[in-house]
């Protein structure tokens, strides 16, 4: 592969500006539909357990829980979503990022032990989720203590004065005339233009289903270029951590790889393989794995520097917190951290006799319990 | 930019060859000169646990450049190398046995007539080992080509004495421990010329170098 650092910087650069932007526009497209429509709309996630299970199922369709959560954070901003269920989603796309690399398990499927391992290493990022959302969610709707936290962590942000999160910030200025170059390129296109004049509920639609896709594409493209830019220090990263074993250097590698290439499922994907060989120990992996789920939450405060409030800053913000109070609660106790580990193996075991209950956990954890608990509470 | 990864099973490579061409010297100087086996023996093996555990890292990394290159994976290279660690790898099991014709009593110190041709040998395929290392760091084409051809070369030499002790037409002090110390030669110059085919041949053609 022909290696272009300098052309990958720009793309990066260009393709975080382009994700900005089409926050911007995904708020610009909600405001346009109005407060009294976005209010019925809003009604209609009814609880917070609904909200945890769209999160999940969002995410497990967008294969990102980068692109779930900055579009989270667009909601929140634009005042669509308020914290109260925006929380709920955010921890339900932790649990629906993990199907991913669950399925970068299924490449090995032809190898009874190999897929063992491989199906483990992946399966104990769900469990560990899963457990996080367990121990946290409840306590969330008893205290609020994640909201709680959040706020005082953004009012500390804001207080300091940094640049990105001021109101009227050149950031958020140079955003803005980003979004504001879209529409009126959009509003040239004379169907558009009609839909603006005629019907512009149906243009706001329009505007946030552009919005959702451009976030889409712009992560996609940052990854991947971030990705060709990062390739070497990642080998060394896990290099690093093969010679040297698990604990915090692991979780320091998982935070620095998804930190650098701003997506958990290509650090989780990545062990998968490695793990599957045998080269890297279950054991070893997981902090890795904890580390992206760290890592990850960058993408979501990258998103809040677009929207006017400060809820969007406070939203990412809870998204640190989750994950960061989520491994500092059970990492450090053997007997808590071990949990996902025996969970994974043990599914792993029953997996490799019968390929088909691997396939039947996916769609049951992923697919038909989120969509069934919509139905159900909604 | 380069590849971290690939830098770095190049360097090992390279590193595995200079304790290979340690382990040569070592056994063929036991053989063929006054060394005392005591003192070395210890070294010897000490040396071919370091080039094990260099295959391992090799083949660590391999798989950990495959899982992070995955989309952009240039598989005929990872094959080479893979293929090139192993054959480097047996040069140190070859100079094991060397040692061992030599442990269990056998010295070419008196075969007069066959010393200076076994001294002759030990001089080119050590140079072979040199070769090899700097082909591996330069990648040039002639020098790698001009490493196979006289190593097969030398390959087919030794089996010409091979072929005359089987055959009796070769007198020496010790038949058995000469035709299985040519064996050996044999082997490790094979694997040398194999690692070299590794450098500069398409996958399906690695190790083939008579067809």
């Amino acid at each position: 592969m022909k290696k272009r650092p300098v052309l990958n910087i720009l793309l990066a650069a260009f393709f975080l500006y382009f994700f900005l932007v089409s926050i911007k526009l995904l708020e610009k497209g909600i405001k346009t539909l109005g407060a009294e429509y976005t209010d019925q709309l809003f009604q209609s996630v009814s609880s917070p357990f609904v909200g945890l299970l769209v999160g999940t199922l969002a995410t497990v369709l967008v294969q990102s829980s980068s692109v779930t959560t900055a579009t989270i954070v667009g909601l929140v901003g634009s005042g669509f979503l308020n914290l109260e269920y925006a929380i709920p989603m955010v921890m339900g796309a932790n649990i629906g990022t993990t199907v991913t690399n669950t399925l970068v398990s299924f490449g090995h499927v032809r190898r009874e032990q190999e897929f063992k391992r491989a199906f483990a290493a992946s399966t104990m990022h769900d469990f560990f989720n899963l457990m996080a959302v367990l121990a946290l969610f409840p306590l969330q709707l008893a205290t609020g203590f994640l909201t709680k936290i959040s706020i005082n962590a953004t009012d500390a942000i804001i207080s300091t004065g940094f640049t990105a999160t001021k109101p009227n910030s050149p950031i958020k200025a140079t955003i803005k005339s980003g979004a504001n170059f879209v529409v009126d390129f959009l509003s040239r296109i004379p169907f558009i233009d009609n839909l603006y004049q005629n019907s512009y509920r149906i243009y706001a639609a329009l505007l946030i289903f552009l919005a959702i896709v451009f976030i889409f594409l712009s992560l996609k493209n940052i990854v991947s270029n971030m990705k060709s830019l990062m390739l070497n220090r990642i080998e060394f990263g896990l290099d690093r951590t093969l010679s040297k074993g698990g604990g915090i250097v692991a979780i320091i590698v998982g935070i620095f790889i998804t930190f650098s290439v701003q997506s958990s499922s290509i650090t989780t994907s990545i062990l998968v393989p490695i793990v599957g060989s045998g080269i890297l120990a279950i054991e070893n992996a997981f902090p890795i794995t904890l580390g992206a789920n760290i890592g990850t939450t960058i993408t979501a405060v990258l998103a809040s520097f677009a929207v006017e409030t400060s809820d969007g800053l406070t939203i990412a913000m809870c998204h640190v917190f989750f994950n960061l109070i989520s491994v500092i609660v059970i990492y450090p106790i053997k007997p808590l951290r071990e949990i996902p580990i025996k969970l994974a193996t043990a599914l792993s075991n029953a997996t490799a006799k019968r390929k088909s209950l691997a396939i039947l956990y996916v769609l049951i954890t992923f697919v038909l319990l989120p969509l069934l608990g919509i139905v159900l509470f909604n | 930019m380069s590849d971290y990864s690939l830098d770095s099973i190049d360097t090992k490579l390279g590193e595995m060859l200079t304790n290979s061409s340690h382990m040569f010297d070592l056994s063929m100087n036991c053989l063929l000169g006054d060394t005392n086996l005591d003192t070395v023996k210890e070294n010897l093996y000490s040396t071919d646990k370091t080039i094990n555990e260099l295959h391992r890292d090799v083949r660590r990394e391999l798989i950990v450049h495959s899982a992070v290159n995955s989309r952009n994976l240039d598989v005929p290279l990872l094959l080479a190398y893979m293929t090139m660690s192993k054959d480097i790898e047996r040069i140190g099991d070859y100079c094991k046995n060397i040692f061992e014709i030599a442990e269990t009593g056998n010295s070419f110190t008196k075969e007069a007539e066959e010393l200076e041709n076994f001294l002759s040998l030990r001089d080119r395929i050590s140079g072979f080992i040199v070769n090899l290392q700097t082909c591996l760091s330069l990648d040039e084409k002639d020098k790698v080509q001009e490493l196979i051809a006289s190593g097969a070369e030398v390959g087919k030499e030794i089996d010409e004495k091979i072929t005359s002790l089987l055959e009796n037409k070769l007198e020496v002090k010790y038949p058995v421990a000469t035709t299985l110390f040519y064996r050996y030669l044999k082997r490790v110059i094979l694997h040398i010329v194999n690692a070299a085919t590794a450098i500069i041949m398409p996958t399906d053609k690695i190790d083939y170098i008579d067809e």
